[in-house]
């Protein structure tokens, strides 16, 4: 059974939105570099590492379906393979940090010693940043390409080829994104380090690839290319995810926590103690009750992860907490912790990165069917039953 | 099973498929399906017999709930309020530090009485004598079985429903 799919015509008002967001937020940016540029850079570092989740995050997915020799998501995944598209633009974002915004990281112009300093060296930082992105961006496209190639040649072998590419993507990333994440956002605070700050990344990043997944599935089912695929028993198999990661990270972020809190030692506790003092205390709080209280309790019940418009409500709220969480790990380090810093910068920037990400992901859903039409997978996928 | 001298009428099928579209036909006739054996868990199943969604996750819920409330109130008693013991300068009733042993206090309590509510519920106690439907479930077969209600009760056109999902085996049975 392969249904009839509607392609992806959003209606030209939608479009205009997505894209005056876009525009208002490199206005804004724009803007903000020249009257406030330590603001400015923070929120480009902000956003570029957030779209840069949201690409990671939806490749991880697909590699982990491929590797697992998993069905049930194979008839949506267009869709993080349309998410993958944003990599490139939040590859130029993060490289744009690092060169221009060289003065956000202090260890550029007071170098530290000994491991630390081999470590942190602005050039090798700076090849490290470019060599990281260009694996993973080679692999995912090569997995994406792979899996488009199958619709018009049917080749089952092209399924083989992408699980073997999936498992180099999988294990490229695991030894590479820690070390990212050390680079670019962990080095804001160099005299503070913690060996748990990788996977508390991944934490994040996988679950807010998960939420803005659930969400686009849900509004390409309501709007065409994905009706008659999309089934409650895939938004129940999501729900799970979205349940089971958010809890992933809050006991990720208790584990990093709860150690710091334990051992006491000062170098250690201030990047706590700057995150819970001078206003910062009610966002700390809420950061975990957007991200893992309420969506704990909310998706316990089988019926609500059945249901696609409190599976989107519940997914919006996680990726405003994970705004929140990178706000919180970046805003106090580069910007300052001695008050919080909110205002047209900030707020401008948060609201055109979803601009940008929708622009670039219709192009690139519209790029290929709406579903991976050869995939021998396929069949199982569409009759997917929990 | 309950009912003395109740009749049922047992179907056998070796496919997974074949058991799972004739259960849905013998509900979408209106038949009182008394149970359907199988040797794992099949997908779809518990849709295609009617069943109603199981009352396990409240138990497990609530003793989850229980058990991670007994345990905070467990750890600040004996910390903070019985034998209050200064460990590193930390304050006495420091939650968290509470936190691991009450997490896993909760699974324990959570897992462990889901599983014990499915026994007894489901009357799986010690001394209980195995009665099996078809020595095939819990092997290779599938076995379908329908009470026999009333006198209107028409066998054969059951069987011929049967046996167009590809039943192997028909056996009318009394308990």
């Amino acid at each position: 059974m392969t249904p009839q799919h509607e392609a992806l015509n959003p209606s030209t008002r939608t479009y205009a939105v997505f894209k005056w967001l876009s525009v208002a937020g490199a206005a804004v940016f724009g803007l903000g570099l020249m009257i406030a540029p330590q603001r400015a850079l923070s929120s480009l570092l902000l956003v570029s590492v957030g779209l840069l989740g949201m690409g990671l995050g939806a490749a991880l997915f697909i590699a982990f379906q491929y590797v697992c020799g998993a069905h049930w998501a194979v008839a949506i995944r267009r869709v993080p393979e349309a998410m993958c598209g944003i990599i490139p633009w939040a590859a130029i974002g993060i490289l744009f940090t690092l060169i221009v915004g060289k003065s956000l990281y202090p260890w550029t112009a007071n170098h530290p010693t000994g491991m630390k300093g081999i470590i942190l060296n602005y050039p090798l930082v700076l090849i490290r940043a470019v060599v990281f992105l260009s694996v993973w961006l080679v692999l995912i496209r090569a997995i994406v390409r792979k899996s488009r190639l199958q619709d018009t040649t049917g080749d089952a072998s092209l399924s083989v080829s992408n699980t073997r590419l999936s498992a180099m993507f999988l294990v490229a990333f695991g030894l590479t994104f820690w070390m990212a994440s050390f680079d670019w956002v962990m080095s804001l605070e160099p005299e503070w380090y913690s060996t748990m700050y990788g996977v508390y990344h991944f934490a994040g990043l996988f679950l807010g690839a998960l939420a803005a997944m659930t969400i686009l599935a849900v509004w390409l089912q309501k709007t065409g290319p994905l009706r008659d695929v999309l089934t409650a028993e895939h938004l129940h198999d999501m729900g799970k995810m979205l349940f089971g990661f958010s809890t992933f990270w809050m006991y990720i972020w208790f584990s990093e926590y709860m150690l710091i809190w334990y051992a006491d030692f000062p170098e250690e506790t201030g990047h706590f103690i700057r995150r819970h003092t001078a206003g910062w205390g009610p966002l700390f709080i809420a950061n975990m009750v957007v991200t893992w209280l309420l969506p704990f309790f909310i998706l316990l019940p089988k019926r609500v992860k059945r249901d696609p418009s409190m599976l989107v409500k519940v997914s919006a709220m996680i990726l405003f907490g994970r705004w929140l969480d990178l706000y919180l790990l970046i805003y106090p380090a580069s910007v300052g912790h001695e008050s919080v810093t909110f205002g047209v910068i900030e707020l401008g920037m948060a609201v055109a990165a979803p601009g940008l990400f929708m622009l670039v992901f219709i192009r690139s859903f519209r790029a290929s069917a709406p579903v991976p039409l050869a995939d021998p997978l396929l069949e199982a996928s569409l009759n997917h039953h929990q | 099973m309950s009912n003395a001298n109740q009749r049922f009428l047992m179907g056998v099928f070796e496919r997974e498929e074949d058991v799972l579209a004739a259960t849905n036909e013998a509900r979408l006739r209106g038949l009182e399906i008394a149970d359907v054996y199988t040797p794992y868990a099949i997908h779809g199943l518990d849709a295609a017999m009617g069943l109603r969604p199981s009352r396990l996750p409240w138990v497990c819920f609530a003793l989850g709930l229980a058990g991670a409330s007994f345990k905070v109130w467990f750890e600040f008693w004996t910390s903070a309020s019985d034998w209050a013991i200064n460990v590193g300068g930390k304050p006495w009733n420091s939650l968290p530090a509470f936190v691991p042993v009450t997490f896993e206090v909760m699974v324990l309590f959570a897992a462990v009485s889901t599983v014990a509510a499915f026994l007894v519920g489901r009357g799986l106690l010690p001394g209980k004598r195995p009665k099996l439907a078809s020595p095939g479930v819990t092997d290779n077969q599938f076995a379908l079985v329908i009470e026999e209600t009333n006198a209107a009760f028409d066998i054969d056109e059951v069987s011929e429903m049967l046996r167009e999902f590809g039943v192997t085996h028909i056996e009318e049975r009394v308990d």
